[in-house]
């Protein structure tokens, strides 16, 4: 009975899912698929690990190998969720093992003088002038700071609210936590934000 | 209303509100509360402010090179056996072919079984009608007959012995 209620969500995951029809393409041994998974989520995935890190070589790094561990599971693969909680949750596992590993000290360092990673913006096809760039570039060193400065689950759960405009269910999934704790992450993660960033209005 | 912000759960209706993913009923009910709530109406304030700074962190493009790179990692993952079995694999997959078993055995099964059911057909009829044919006939016409064939052996001998040959 489990079995079947259990085939049941995978059957209506698949269904309502075009992402998780291709991840079973992909385990039938169809190629392009995968490609069409990569090219669909490489940007979302790269931009999430880049604001988790902080580092744009470490966040690709991460990003390949989510997509190397997603590509070696695809004979084990079981549509039990959606496609992209699964490959967030790869995400954030490889993520916060590695800001344990002490990857984010690196990153942290490179707050300070690195600021490469930042695409340069421009308002109304005019360059900006130096004055607007710097206080862009605080701003911006402003916002980082305060990201990085937020418990490991809030960064994950603001990023993807935010970011990845996900549903609390699904941030919920990701976590692998009830909904009302994501509601509780977000909200204290927000009034932490706040409390640094409400001048910026 | 009462203010959300009497409970936790509830300050969630504020941060849909800031993100714009509130029902537009609840956005309605929530906008007459911020206008008579200082709290609310500062949280609301702030919460449009972080969002806002939120949004100018973007994020550099992805390398050109992402792509090739990740292929380059699972080509190497690739087993030697493979990579030596490649050149030879027949044009079609062989997750097909392990796919169509299925489909093979059942056509098989269906032609095994039109045969075996076509052959008793044809052969046992005639076994049955002789049975019939033998299950039709009374014992007392095979007394008649029996009668018959005494009486025709019986008028044979005296014919046999009237004629002028058997005196010879």
């Amino acid at each position: 009975m489990a079995k079947r209620v259990k085939t049941d969500i995978g059957t209506a995951a698949a269904v309502l899912d075009f992402d998780t029809e291709l991840m079973l393409r992909v385990k039938e041994g169809d190629g392009a698929s995968f490609g069409v998974l990569l090219e669909k989520h490489r940007s979302s995935l790269v931009y999430f690990l880049y604001r988790m890190m902080q580092n744009h070589a470490v966040a690709e790094e991460l990003a390949q190998e989510v997509f190397l561990r997603v590509y070696r599971s695809r004979s084990t693969y079981e549509p039990t969720a959606k496609f992209t909680t699964w490959m967030f949750r790869i995400a954030t596992h490889l993520a916060l093992n590695a800001l344990r590993d002490g990857k984010n000290e690196r990153a942290q360092d490179r707050l300070d003088d690195d600021t490469s990673d930042m695409p340069v913006r421009q308002v109304s096809d005019r360059r900006p002038s130096v004055e607007q760039s710097m206080v862009y570039r605080a701003k911006l060193d402003e916002v980082r700071r305060a990201i990085a400065a937020l418990p490991e689950k809030q960064r994950v759960a603001v990023l993807m609210h935010k970011y990845e405009e996900m549903e609390y269910s699904q941030i919920a999934k990701v976590l692998s936590c009830s909904e009302s704790a994501v509601k509780s992450l977000l909200f204290r993660a927000y009034e932490t934000l706040r409390a640094r960033l409400a001048h910026m209005a | 209303m009462n203010c959300p912000l009497d409970t936790r759960e509830n300050t969630q209706l504020l941060l849909d509100y800031c993100t714009r993913k509130l029902e537009p009923d609840s956005v309605a009910i929530l906008e007459r509360h911020i206008a008579i709530c200082a709290a609310c109406r500062e949280l609301a304030r702030g919460q449009r402010a972080v969002w806002h700074a939120l949004d100018a962190w973007e994020a550099a493009p992805v390398s050109a090179d992402f792509d090739s790179r990740l292929y380059r990692r699972i080509e190497a993952q690739v087993p030697w056996w493979t990579l030596v079995v490649r050149p030879f694999r027949p044009p079609f997959r062989t997750v097909t072919l392990w796919r169509s078993l299925p489909a093979l055995a059942m056509a098989c099964l269906l032609v095994v079984a039109g045969v075996v059911l076509e052959r008793p057909a044809g052969a046992p009829a005639p076994a049955a009608t002789d049975r019939a044919q033998v299950d039709s006939v009374q014992p007392e016409q095979v007394e008649h007959a029996l009668d018959a064939m005494e009486m025709l052996n019986e008028f044979s001998r005296h014919v046999r012995t009237d004629s002028p040959d058997s005196k010879l």
